[in-house]
Formats: C-alpha cells, structure tokens, sequence
C-alpha cells in the first residue's frame, strides 16, 4: 500500500479535527489512505502545499486562487463541496430601512467582515465597483475578527449584523452560510432583511501541486466522491463539514474573485 | 407597577449561531436572555433549533443551553429487550408468607394485600398485547396467596408469554390444584432460591425456606413446568458461583434459567446496590397504586411514574419519554466531567 496521502487543512472550527479523524478512517479503507496536518492560518497552509510539506491543501476560494498567483498556475483544483459551487454574498440591513439595492449604499455606512474573507470583504468591494460604486462612495467598516482564517468562522460576519444592530453600520456584507445560519431573517421578521445577493461563485477546493500524479490524485478524488450521504456515517462527516457531495470544481466560479484579488491588490500571503 | 420585559433581539440570535459555531458538535453550549421575555426567547431559539438541526437540552433561569447537532438516537445501542415496554412487569399483591431481610418492595405477612385484581390484569393482558409487549412478568409479594391466581395468569398467557415469580413455598392443596389449571406452554415459573445449601438462604428468608423452595422447584418439574432460579446475592458473594451453579444443575435447571441478581438497597435491605431512575434502565411496573420505573421500587415514590394505568400504551410512552430525557441529560452530564 502506498504511502498516506497528507492533507491540510485550517483549523478554523473545533469540528476540524472529527471532521479530519473521520475523513482518516473513511480513507484508511480505500486505495488511498490520508493523514492531515492542522494550520492556523491559510498563508502557512498553502506555503506547506508548495514547498511538498503536505500533498493536498483544503483551500478557501482565496487561498485557491493565492495558490495559483504563487504557481503560476501550475496547481490544480480536485475536488469542492456541493455547496461550494453555488457561494454567495448577501447584503443585510435592519427590517425597513428602506435598502432597495447597491445603489443606496451611496454614503451610507457598510460593514465588511475580515479583510481576508472573500465572501465578507473582498468580493463585496469588488460588486460595489461593478456596479459602479467606489470604496470612497461607500463608509466602510471593517471588522477584522479572524484575520488568517479568510472569515471561515464566520465570526466577523456576526460581528458586522452586531454593528448593524447597534447602529454603527447601516448594513452588512456576509457570506450566504451565515445569513442561512441566523434563519435568512425570517426567524426574527423585523430584524434583518437582506437587500442584494451576489452572483453564485466558486469557494473551497482542494488544490495539489505537479508533484502529486494524475493517477494518484484521480485515485484519491474517485475514493472521495464516492462517500455517501445516504450511508450515516458518511453522513456525519459531510454534514459537519457542510456539503451533501463532493463535486468536481468549478473553476470559473473563480473569476469574480480573480479580478477583485487583481483590482484590491490583496497580498499574495494571505 | 408592572414592567415589560424588553423584546427579544437579534443579539441573542447572533450570540447563540457564534456560540454554538465555538464548540464540536455534539458539545453544548448556552446563551443568556437576560431580562427578555421567556416564552420569546425560547420559541425564537426553539424555532433557530429546528432550522439549523441542533438541540435545546436545557433551561436553567435565564440561560438556555443548546446541542451542537442533534443528539444520538438515545435507545440507540440498547437490546431491543431493554426497550421500555418490551416487557411487562405486574405486582399481583404485597402480602407474602415469607418476610424476607431484604424484600425490596417490604412484603411480609403482614404487609397490607394491595391486590391488582382479575378486571385491570385482564386488561393489561389485553392492552400488552397490542401495545406491542413481548413477555408478562407477574410478582408479588406472594402471588400464590391468592385465590385467582389460576384465572390471572391464564388471562394473561392467553395473550403473552408470562413468567410468574414465586418463593415456591406453597404448591399444596388448592394452590397446587391451581398450578395444575395453568398454561405449561406459555407459563414459566421463577423460584427464589440463594444457595446451594440451607444456610446462606435460610438466614435471609427464614428457617425452613430453603428446603420448602427446593422441594417446590420439584413439585414445579413433576407437574411439567419450566422453572428458572433467581438468587438475590450480596455483591461480595457474586464470585463465588459456581457451587451454586452446580447445585442448580443436580435439580435440572438449565443454565440459561439460572438467574443471579445483586442484592438492591431497598425496601427492608439495609445494603446493597443503589438503583436510581438515573442509573436504571426502567423496565415497566405496574402496582395496584399505579405505574413504576422498575419492579425493585414498586414501592417506591422516587420511582412512581403515574397513576394512570390504563392506556398501557400511554403509561409505556411516559417511561419511555422520561427514560430519553434521563439519557439526554445523562449525556449533557458527563460533558461537564469529561475525565469522570
Ligand atoms: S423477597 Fe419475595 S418471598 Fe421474600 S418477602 Fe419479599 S416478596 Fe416475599
């Protein structure tokens, strides 16, 4: 048997390292067993990938494309959740504010999440300038709660609606996981509605360098796509980590964060 | 003056996804509605439950705790046999010729009859059985004190497979007549008996008892009825068996019918092993005061559960209920004390 493929991953959840003991296990019965290694931060986690410190890294959407800038596109994406595929961003404002789109964030005050989250931060921006509004045309706030983990925790998101509850923000950028998380505003009707979500884009993927063959890395991806969400203790595993199947990327669901990542200048180390 | 209490807001929503994102699943962990209104907090939280898949599992003052994830299936794992309600325990009386040290229900001759009577056992039997029960278990007391044991235990073997608990001290005269009228088939009769030899059981259960019980396992065979053998034993004497098994063996008891029972701190028992609702899995009791946890505390308050018997099935639910929160809460214990 070969040896282990070693996969790394962010530590952004304590539901990580189940998650990773129970991909281990599920792996070790297949042609391609893994270990993992836990990071805390995704610039480590990628610069592991390129040096060959790990075989796979689960990247977010911006360390995939941060990967890529660094290897010049030498890496691949293998794999994403189903839920990775259809990402958005939505824009939330307290019930009745009268928010009808974009346009009436125009001097008004946004509060973004973690500078390095794509969803909270980055690609917010980038629809703003899309849809014709600067950086100045917009009072941003940015609430830098977990900077390193590219707002995986989604606690700079929840900070950002508690800016908005308190009135130091008229309204909010988060992920579409954390607005579904707090019930899509129709737990509490009268508290949040959302004004504006994004286009769908591309999130986490898991990313190999050259070094990792074709054969092995199609190996390993037929061993993943074949977990079952109708086998429970699949199951577990999928449902802590936030998918119902693992699909194949899709790349140009990348695009939208490319152009902001070029636009914004953002660092190649995050 | 009467105060309002302020509305729920959307803090305490944002509060309990970041404290619940904090923790594994499976943990918990509680947010704090303050002076809010309590039925709001608890329907709004109740309501984030249900659409996130997580758990209230509970509510102490203002602070309400939640599951991360939704708990195991709690009868999950047990023998389909332990299933509250997969049997059917039935105390037929109270009073017994015997007072032994160590009754877990205090039965003597003198304890008052407390007879559950021919109409509710014909009902029990009827309701058991479609209430999905597999076996009847009829104890006493004494059953054979009483005059229609015979048309109790055939209303229920009519129905169910039934065990019937005896000292099987009194197989004589009409009593003997009224084993005879009973269904060998679906009867089998469970005799007390603590040793291999009359010391140890006579100390406990009286002079003479032993010999009377082990002539009664006989009277039991010669009239053609399969006899199990329980024996309540101190737990220091429970590794010390074999004998007894041999002894048990010379009578003609199979193996599979040679129960041993640690001693239960009940009743008169002045030791034994403390049984809880917390630490027992119940196994459904009914007296003629109502419905119990577990036949060793039929006489028992803490292990009351309802005075309503009837619908079997409803009383069956309510252990069953209970029994889920036990675990459930068993389980968010032993969160606190991980090491313990
Ligand atoms: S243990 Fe059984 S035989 Fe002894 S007093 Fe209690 S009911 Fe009677």
């Amino acid at each position: 048997m070969s040896a282990p493929l070693i996969i790394g991953s962010v530590a952004y959840s304590p539901n990580v390292v189940p998650i990773w003991e129970g991909m281990r296990d599920y792996f070790a019965e297949t042609s391609t067993p893994i270990d993992f290694m836990l990071f805390s931060n995704y610039a480590s986690l990628v610069d592991s990938l390129i040096t060959g410190t790990i075989d796979l890294a689960w990247n977010t959407n911006l360390a995939w494309v941060r990967t890529v800038a660094q290897t010049d596109g030498a890496c691949r994406a293998l794999a994403s959740r189903d839920t990775d595929l259809v990402f958005q961003t939505v824009f939330v404002a307290r019930a009745g504010s009268g928010f009808t789109g974009l346009e009436s964030l125009r001097g008004r005050r946004l509060a973004l999440g973690s500078r390095d989250s794509a969803q909270a931060a980055i690609l917010p921006v980038h629809f703003l300038r899309e849809a014709g509004i600067g950086e100045t045309d917009v009072d941003l706030t940015r609430i830098n709660s977990d900077v390193g983990k590219h707002g995986d925790t989604g606690r700079s998101e929840l900070d950002a609606l508690r800016a908005v509850l308190e009135d130091r923000a008229d309204a909010a950028a988060i992920g579409i996981n954390t607005w579904q998380a707090i019930g899509r505003g129709e737990l509490l009707p009268g508290a949040f509605e959302s004004f504006w979500i994004s286009p769908e884009y591309s999130h986490c993927t898991f990313t190999a360098m050259p070094s990792l063959t074709i054969d092995r890395s199609d190996e390993w991806v037929a061993n993943l796509f074949a977990m079952d969400w109708e086998n429970l203790e699949h199951q577990r595993i999928l449902e802590m980590e936030g998918l119902r199947a693992w699909v194949s990327p899709k790349l140009d669901g990348y695009a939208s964060l490319i152009a902001a990542v070029r636009e914004q200048k953002v660092s190649d180390r995050w | 003056m009467v105060t309002a209490s302020p509305p729920v807001g959307a803090g305490l929503l944002l509060d309990l996804v970041e404290n619940v994102s904090r923790v594994a699943t499976g943990r918990t962990a509680s947010v704090d509605f303050g002076t809010c209104d309590r039925e709001a907090a608890l329907e709004l939280i109740s309501a984030w439950c249900l659409s996130s898949g997580n758990e209230i599992v509970s509510m102490v003052g203002s602070a309400i705790t939640v599951l991360h994830g939704r708990s195991p299936d709690p009868l999950a794992g047990l023998d389909p046999g332990q299933l509250p309600g997969s049997r059917v325990w039935v105390y037929t009386n109270f009073d017994c010729n015997l007072a032994c040290d160590y009754c877990c229900v205090r039965s003597s001759p003198k304890a008052e009859r407390r007879a559950i009577g021919m109409d509710r056992v014909r009902q029990i039997a009827h309701e058991a059985a479609d209430a999905d029960v597999k076996e009847l278990i009829l104890t006493g007391g004494e059953p054979f004190l009483l005059n229609d044991l015979d048309e109790l235990v055939n209303a229920c073997t009519n129905k169910l497979p039934t065990t019937l608990l005896t000292n099987g001290m009194l197989f004589h005269g009409r009593r003997r007549e009224r084993l005879r009228r009973m269904d060998r088939s679906q009867l089998v009769l469970q005799i007390s008996l603590d040793s291999a030899t009359s010391e140890i059981h006579d100390s406990h259960r009286g002079s003479g008892s032993w010999a009377r019980a082990v002539a009664g396992i006989q009277i039991a065979h010669d009239e053609g009825f399969r006899v199990k053998v329980a024996a309540t034993l101190p737990a220091d004497q429970m590794h010390e068996l074999a004998p007894f098994h041999a002894f048990l063996d010379t009578l003609g008891i199979l193996r599979d019918d040679q129960v041993i029972r640690a001693l239960a701190h009940r009743g008169v028992a002045e030791s034994g092993i403390e049984l809880t609702v917390d630490s027992l899995i119940p196994e459904v009791t009914i007296t003629a005061d109502g419905v119990y946890w577990h036949p060793v505390a039929a006489d028992h308050d803490d292990q009351f559960v309802t005075e309503n018997i009837f619908p079997l099935a409803d009383a069956i639910a309510e252990v069953t209920r209970r029994f889920i929160a036990h675990r459930r809460s068993a389980n968010a214990i032993s969160e606190w004390f991980p090491c313990a």
